[in-house]
């Protein structure tokens, strides 16, 4: 405890951060791998219950973390780092919420929702795939500070936010039973917000501090990077 | 995409490396130590009839410690003024007797700073609450240091003496009032160095007065880019610190508050730290309150340091006397229960009525601060 203060060396605060926001994307990840599971033939179970809630959990506790550190590191150092600080203490509320959304695609199974054998199971999983990749290629180039690699992975991803309105809009005019049209639309909306606030975790790599956070508002509002 | 940096492109580098700013708070600390030696012989040349009447006023120990809250307050740093001193002890012109009230004055002005920064929380009115209890907090323990102990000491000498006695056993007395410092040697030199560029200057009495300007100028400076270094320098180990200090109490809170004051040089940094933390309310205003005590330890190594510059016994024993103070104070208030929260729930209650009536607040900091001490010296000089 007093020993941290002669502890020399290791990573400064905004390293700590990062490598936090890079564990936090990485439990995000695993609630999305199971929550899909769970949707894509698995099924609700209690274990996936359970230790989709106890990641969910760590991500919380990891973003309170995140803030006390930068609070604590703005008050040390006011003037230093202070993009980062601010940047990170927004960002980190879009990691968080990326688990939030994956557990809601959990919620889909909970509710009865089991993709399997849908005759549009191929554009479903489709879709799941895309994320997945999305949320695993935005880890590693978050994790490297890759500004090119983020700045690619927005305009890929941007593509995606008007093929999710279509789907949504898709499922609203859909004749086929209430439950597999409410099904599609909660899905299609999940993706497009986790895909929005992997954009924005994105933006604090290549987007200035006033235009940072943009991505989950609709397009005609949007402040671009 | 314009050409507007984003966070990562901004990341600010050190400007200096850390083995470059830790050799430079080496010389600054040496230039700290070549001020106090010139504030010494600046003092001396201004010869006895001009210095006493100067510190004649201090004999009433009231005076003396409204002199020691005016001049920290003015200067924002107690650590200067007990430099200083420690430098005027160590002329002969101030005893060690009239230097334990100032010393303790300096304790209660430095507590300014961080009451001046939670006024900067004002608009919040939660956020304000807890600032300016936290702030206030330390006021009212080193008001009841003083209270406890000042009378104490001015009928028994007993810190003084207690010091004393440590620094005989310590250091010793070489004759001459002067103990053996093994800086001492080049910190003159360095001095001498300084008074030879003004070696143009025929008479005596200006000389002096060019040393003193030119002592407290060094001090002022040199504290102030050592604590900037420093601050620099182990930021993360402050962070790393505070953070596992975060829901402490008791004695780690102390200690972290001591070493974080040692590593910078500046009880007011560190308890104006706590500031923000406890606003944010990521910090409770009860975990703070040891770390502003351990703050009150740590920033007398600064006046030790200064005495071992200038190799003065009595130097010494004020230094010495300083630490005693703050320590015998935590020992008196906060091992009891019923006693060491009554400074925090003072600063509740004042902040509960500086939250109904903001100006309060303001009054509360130019009346304790400024008008009381003035007042006092004034009227007892």
């Amino acid at each position: 405890m007093v020993m941290d203060f002669f502890r020399g060396g290791g990573q400064s605060t905004i390293e700590e951060v990062e490598k936090t926001l890079v564990e936090m994307m990485e439990n995000a990840y695993v609630v999305y791998e199971e929550a899909m599971g769970a949707v894509f033939g698995g099924g609700k179970s209690k274990e996936t219950k359970k230790h989709v809630k106890k990641t969910d959990k760590e991500i919380n506790v990891a973003q309170q973390e995140v803030r006390r550190a930068l609070v604590m590191h703005a008050s040390v150092s006011p003037t230093t780092d202070i993009a980062d600080t601010l940047a990170y203490m927004s960002v980190v509320k879009d990691v968080e919420r990326v688990g939030d959304y994956s557990k809601n695609v959990y919620d889909l199974a909970k509710f009865g929702t089991d993709f399997t054998g849908a005759a549009d199971f191929e554009e479903l999983a489709e879709y799941r795939d895309k994320v997945g990749q999305l949320m695993e290629d935005a880890t590693a180039v978050f994790a490297v500070r890759d500004e090119e690699g983020a700045q690619a992975l927005i305009n890929k991803a941007d593509v995606f936010l008007d093929e999710y309105d279509d789907h949504v809009r898709t499922a609203f005019n859909s004749t086929g039973p209430a439950s597999e049209a409410v099904a599609r639309a909660l899905y299609y909306r999940f993706l497009k917000r986790i895909t929005a606030h992997v954009m924005n975790l994105m933006t604090a790599l290549v987007a200035p501090i006033d235009r940072l956070d943009y991505y989950d508002e609709a397009k005609e509002d949007r402040v671009e990077p | 995409m314009d050409t507007v940096e984003s966070p990562a492109a901004s990341r600010q580098a050190s400007s200096l490396s850390g083995p470059v700013r830790a050799l430079l708070v080496v010389g600054l600390l040496y230039a700290f130590l070549i001020g106090v030696k010139l504030l010494e012989g600046g003092i001396n040349g201004l010869g006895s009839d001009f210095t006493d009447a100067l510190f004649q006023g201090v004999s009433n120990p009231l005076a003396g410690l409204f002199v020691g809250v005016l001049a920290t307050v003015l200067v924002q740093s107690s650590s200067v003024t007990t430099a200083t001193i420690v430098g005027l002890v160590g002329t002969g012109l101030v005893s060690v007797e009239h230097a334990v009230p100032m010393i303790m004055g300096a304790n209660i002005g430095t507590t300014v700073t961080n009451t001046i920064v939670s006024l900067a929380h004002m608009r919040q009115s939660e956020e304000f609450k807890r600032a300016f209890t936290a702030a206030t907090m330390h006021d009212f323990f080193n008001l009841m240091a003083v209270a406890a102990l000042l009378p104490l000491e001015v009928i028994t000498g007993v810190l003084s003496n207690t010091a004393k006695t440590i620094t005989d056993a310590v250091a010793g007395d070489i004759g001459g009032g002067k103990f053996n410092s093994p800086i001492k040697g080049a910190v003159k030199w360095g001095a001498e160095q300084v008074e030879s560029l003004f070696g143009w200057i025929d008479n005596e009495k200006a000389a002096a007065v060019v040393f003193l300007i030119v002592g407290i100028g060094l001090i002022f400076l040199t504290l102030t880019f050592i604590t900037k270094n420093m601050r620099v320098l182990v930021a993360a180990r402050i962070e790393r610190s505070l953070n596992a200090a975060l829901a402490k109490s008791g004695a780690v809170g102390i200690v972290v508050g001591m070493l974080v004051t040692i590593a910078v040089q500046s009880s007011s940094i560190t308890t104006s730290i706590l500031i923000p933390l406890v606003a944010s309310g990521i910090l409770l205003v009860r975990n703070a309150y040891p770390i502003t005590l351990g703050a009150n330890i740590g920033t007398t190594v600064t006046a030790l340091i200064a005495a071992l510059g200038i190799g003065e016994v009595d130097g010494l024993t004020i230094a010495v006397t300083h630490t005693i103070f703050n320590t015998v104070a935590i020992l008196l208030i906060y091992p009891w229960p019923k006693i060491r929260y009554i400074p925090v729930t003072l600063a509740e209650k004042l902040a509960e009525l500086a939250l109904r009536r903001k100006s309060l607040a303001l009054g509360y900091t130019l009346v304790s601060f400024v008008l009381i001490p003035l007042a006092g010296i004034l009227i007892l000089r």
